[in-house]
């Protein structure tokens, strides 16, 4: 044994350590807290959206030091926050705020836009809500040059498509879409959001089947954590509005985006009605594929009002 | 060692190129961009005659004339941008020239062409756009050379983004540059081609023997104010006449100017070894006469009888609009003029065609047309929505455009300036045909003028367009999903023509109803009539679906 070999395993043994230490300190963090599998938080859009993903254990859980994350809010039409077609501002720089708190060297807030890029940051109000924390942090690519083909190796009818490098780069993916409703998919919410990261979505229109592709989608695209901006509700002529605006304040989290969507979709109204999760048949689809969980009635919902 | 001349023309250059990249960057200004274009003396001389109109935006080139008069054909040795150009091919490609070669005669093509344009203008027909020097530059620049340099950028910007990636620096990373595409390259590549070909057989060949503004202001300027002299000391070594660009020193007499010629670059000045050339007021004329150069009348009668039997003969053609529209008219269907356009008669003769609003269109849905509306309609602008959206908040082509052929007009005007109308075709529409759930249409649609209905037969909701909401915009052809053709599109049907008055007026009083802006704070309150009961789109019929038991069981 040389000088070199000695030193290898001087730290793996380390490193061993420092694993075994870890597993030993982890059950007990689990049997301590009682982490709800959806959490929901009432109130202003920032300190909602804050209480929402503390419920969840807070941003450590989802975010290591020295980690990279993409935040995916909607932010694909040039209409202000009232409109509710893009995700509050608000809640989109306090997660990114808590993102930094965890540690993340790297935090995008990225979106391929459907209305002109410049038009869509600037009115959504998000790239300046950001600005306080970087100004180089929200940015929409357009440019299929920043995009690279995967694979979709659970896809059922669509099996790759292009998605951002640098989506394929990160280590955490956060899904912060508002809930609105939806013309073609019901409604919009995380699972439909995921669209906005893939550079051609207009063949999940017309060569594909649009509910099936979007599961297929979230095979690979599969958030980490969902937030879903429920402080205001865009409840009819969704995705881009103008429509029927509820103010409902409430944020929802979940590690399950299925779940997060099915839960939005119940306790909001749609065109003045109430519709149950399977009736969206995106998410019955991603249910019965075992992607996520739609019966959330069986699930543990824990909300709070701030 | 860089001239004054050359500094000038550099500048010059320099500033035409900076307007013109304000106005590719859509960065409106109160300088005017199209200032360069306005000096063009056949540009703006031959509009004004054809389109019958004086505007005061046509002082410029009047300055220029009248400047012309007293100094000689400075703007052509020392502000156009075409002159610039080709002193920098000939620098590039030209090769080291013994002698002038071209025949002298040559140079009365310009005046030929000169009274062509003339002939033809007089009968309401403006072929200037094929030759006024600055529309062709500005084309150039603009269609030829400005996406050539975007794609290069935009390639350099991909090469070094793992540098700019290991710096950590966002803004270079997802930093692109799209490049804009236009269509009849072809003919401005092969143009400029000849012309740069043609610098090996003389410099300048384009503005000696064909620029009609040259023409015009050498009629001007026979004898200008300030002119070159010619002193005693000279020993008549003809270096002078073997150096000057345009051949306006007669080879065997050195002492003679063709002033007409000059351009006043002073060339001959410095390299005389006696220094005996000036310029200034100072007369002392050498007599000369040169029979070759005097222009008959017979030429003179015939280019213009030629140029007004060419205009009537485009009058003439199946695809060249004539008069109002009605029955009998062949217009091409997919021309669809830009927001702001005045009535096509008046929009060609008043367009020249320099490119100006297609390089400065944002979203490059401006393009030139070949011969599609005749060769009346060549190279004129038209809306592409496959290619571009048309941004009912921006204002581009009719701030930029010279000759106002597009109107300026305020914002809320501009929102009522419809140019055309959707139409679905539903043999190819994924709802219609298909009974895909596809919406794109309504959701990209600024005017909300497309809405989804529940048709009986179908299981999904299908688009319908509102006429009276339409402005022709193309954000839906564009963003439709089917290929090739889309399945809605735009047709030029009820666009807004008019050369004045108000296009919100005019819009309401036939009951137009173009907003893109929501009512109150919140979108508009939706009445029950307005989604039948039990509507909601992409919801499922809860009936219809099956619960899943494996899940059920869990309760």
């Amino acid at each position: 044994m040389n000088r070199r070999e000695f030193l290898k395993y001087q730290v793996k043994g380390i490193l061993w350590m420092i694993a075994g230490g870890s597993g030993i300190l982890l059950p007990k963090k689990i049997v301590a807290e009682s982490v709800p599998d959806i959490a929901v938080a009432k109130g202003a859009p920032a300190t909602a959206t804050r209480a929402a993903v503390e419920l969840l254990g807070g941003m450590k859980q989802f975010v290591k030091p020295g980690n990279r994350v993409i935040i995916k809010p909607n932010m694909s039409f040039p209409s202000p926050p009232e409109r509710a077609s893009n995700t509050n501002p608000e809640v989109v720089r306090e997660l990114a705020a808590m993102c930094k708190e965890a540690g993340a060297t790297r935090v995008l807030v990225l979106d391929h836009t459907l209305g002109p890029a410049e038009l869509c940051l600037d009115r959504s109000g998000i790239r300046k809500a950001c600005n306080s924390i970087s100004k180089k942090m929200v940015f929409a690519l357009s440019d299929d040059s920043l995009y690279k083909t995967a694979d979709i190796p659970e896809g059922k009818t669509m099996r790759s498509t292009e998605i951002m490098k640098e989506v394929l780069k990160s280590d955490v993916l956060i899904a912060s879409p508002v809930a609105k409703s939806h013309s073609g998919s019901g409604v919009s919410l995380s699972m439909k959001g995921m669209m906005g990261l893939i550079y051609n979505r207009g063949v999940m229109h017309w060569q594909y089947d649009l509910h099936t592709s979007i599961v297929d989608l979230c095979t690979v695209l599969k958030a980490d954590l969902t937030v879903i901006d429920g402080t205001r509700v865009l409840s009819t002529n969704g995705p881009q509005g103008p429509g029927k605006v509820l103010k409902k304040n409430t944020v929802i989290a979940s590690k399950d985006m299925v779940a997060a969507d099915s839960y939005a979709v119940s306790i909001f109204e749609w065109y003045g009605q109430k519709f149950k999760p399977r009736q969206v048949r995106h998410i019955r689809e991603a249910h019965d594929r075992g992607l996520g969980r739609m019966d959330v009635e069986n699930l543990k919902i824990k909300v709070i009002d701030i | 060692m860089i001239t004054f001349w050359r500094a000038i023309q550099i500048i010059s250059l320099i500033l035409f190129l900076l307007l013109l990249t304000l106005a590719v960057s859509s960065i409106n200004t109160p300088t005017p961009l199209d200032l360069f274009l306005l000096f063009d003396p056949a540009l703006i001389t031959f509009t004004v005659i054809s389109a019958r109109i004086l505007v005061a935006a046509f002082i410029p080139a009047l300055v220029v004339l009248l400047i012309t008069l007293f100094f000689g054909r400075i703007f052509c040795g020392y502000i156009c941008p075409m002159g610039t150009t080709l002193d920098g091919g000939d620098k590039l490609f030209g090769p080291p020239r013994k002698k002038q070669s071209e025949p002298v005669k040559l140079r009365l093509l310009k005046y030929i062409i000169l009274i062509f344009l003339l002939g033809a203008s007089l009968l309401g027909i403006s072929f200037v756009f094929v030759v006024a020097p600055i529309s062709l530059i500005t084309r150039f620049y603009g269609l030829l050379v400005h996406p050539v340099l975007a794609f290069l950028t935009n390639e350099i910007l991909i090469l070094i983004q793992p540098l700019a990636e290991w710096f950590n620096m966002n803004n270079i990373i997802f930093l692109r540059i799209t490049t804009p595409r236009f269509a009849t390259q072809l003919f401005v590549i092969t143009f400029f081609g000849v012309l740069f070909i043609l610098t090996r057989v003389s410099p300048r060949f384009w503005c000696r023997n064909l620029c009609p503004s040259g023409a015009l202001m050498a009629l001007v300027s026979k004898k200008p104010l300030i002119r070159r002299g010619v002193s005693d000391d000279c020993t008549d070594c003809g270096k002078c006449s073997h150096s000057c660009p345009m051949a306006a020193i007669v080879t065997e007499e050195p002492r003679i100017t063709l002033h007409e010629e000059c351009i006043v670059c002073r060339t001959c000045q410095n390299i005389c070894p006696v220094n005996a050339i000036s310029f200034n007021s100072a007369k002392t004329e050498h007599k000369f006469e040169m029979q070759e150069f005097s222009f008959t009348r017979r030429q003179f009668i015939y280019s213009g009888l030629i140029g007004a039997t060419a205009a009537t003969v485009n009058l003439t053609g199946l695809n060249s609009l004539h008069g109002k529209p009605g029955p009998g008219q062949v217009a091409p269907q997919g021309l669809i003029r830009p927001p702001g356009a005045l009535p096509e008669m008046d929009f060609l003769a008043q367009c020249v065609r320099c490119g100006e609003c297609m390089a400065a269109c944002p979203t490059n849905t401006l393009q030139p047309i070949w011969l599609d509306a005749g060769f009346m309609g060549l190279f004129s602008p038209s809306l592409t929505p496959r290619r571009g959206y048309c941004n009912p908040e921006c204002r581009m082509c009719g701030d930029v455009c010279p000759t106002d052929a597009i109107r300026k007009l305020s914002q809320n005007e501009r929102i009522w300036a419809k140019t055309g109308t959707a139409v679905i075709f539903r043999q190819k529409c994924l709802a219609w045909e298909h009974q895909k759930s596809c919406m794109v249409c309504d959701e990209v649609c600024p005017y909300k003028a497309v809405e989804f209905r529940k048709e009986p037969g179908n299981r999904v909701p299908v688009p319908l367009v509102h006429e009276e909401k339409c402005s022709g915009c193309g954000y839906c052809e564009h963003f439709c999903p089917v290929q090739n053709q889309a399945a809605i599109v735009v047709t030029p049907m009820g666009a807004l023509r008019m050369s004045e008055g108000s296009y919100i007026i005019q819009g309401k009083s036939q009951g137009l109803n173009l907003l893109i802006k929501p009512k109150s704070k919140y979108g508009p309150q939706l009445k029950g009539k307005d989604w039948g009961k039990g509507f909601a789109p992409g919801f499922e019929d809860d009936k219809s679906s099956v619960f899943p038991p494996r899940f059920e069981e869990d309760s």
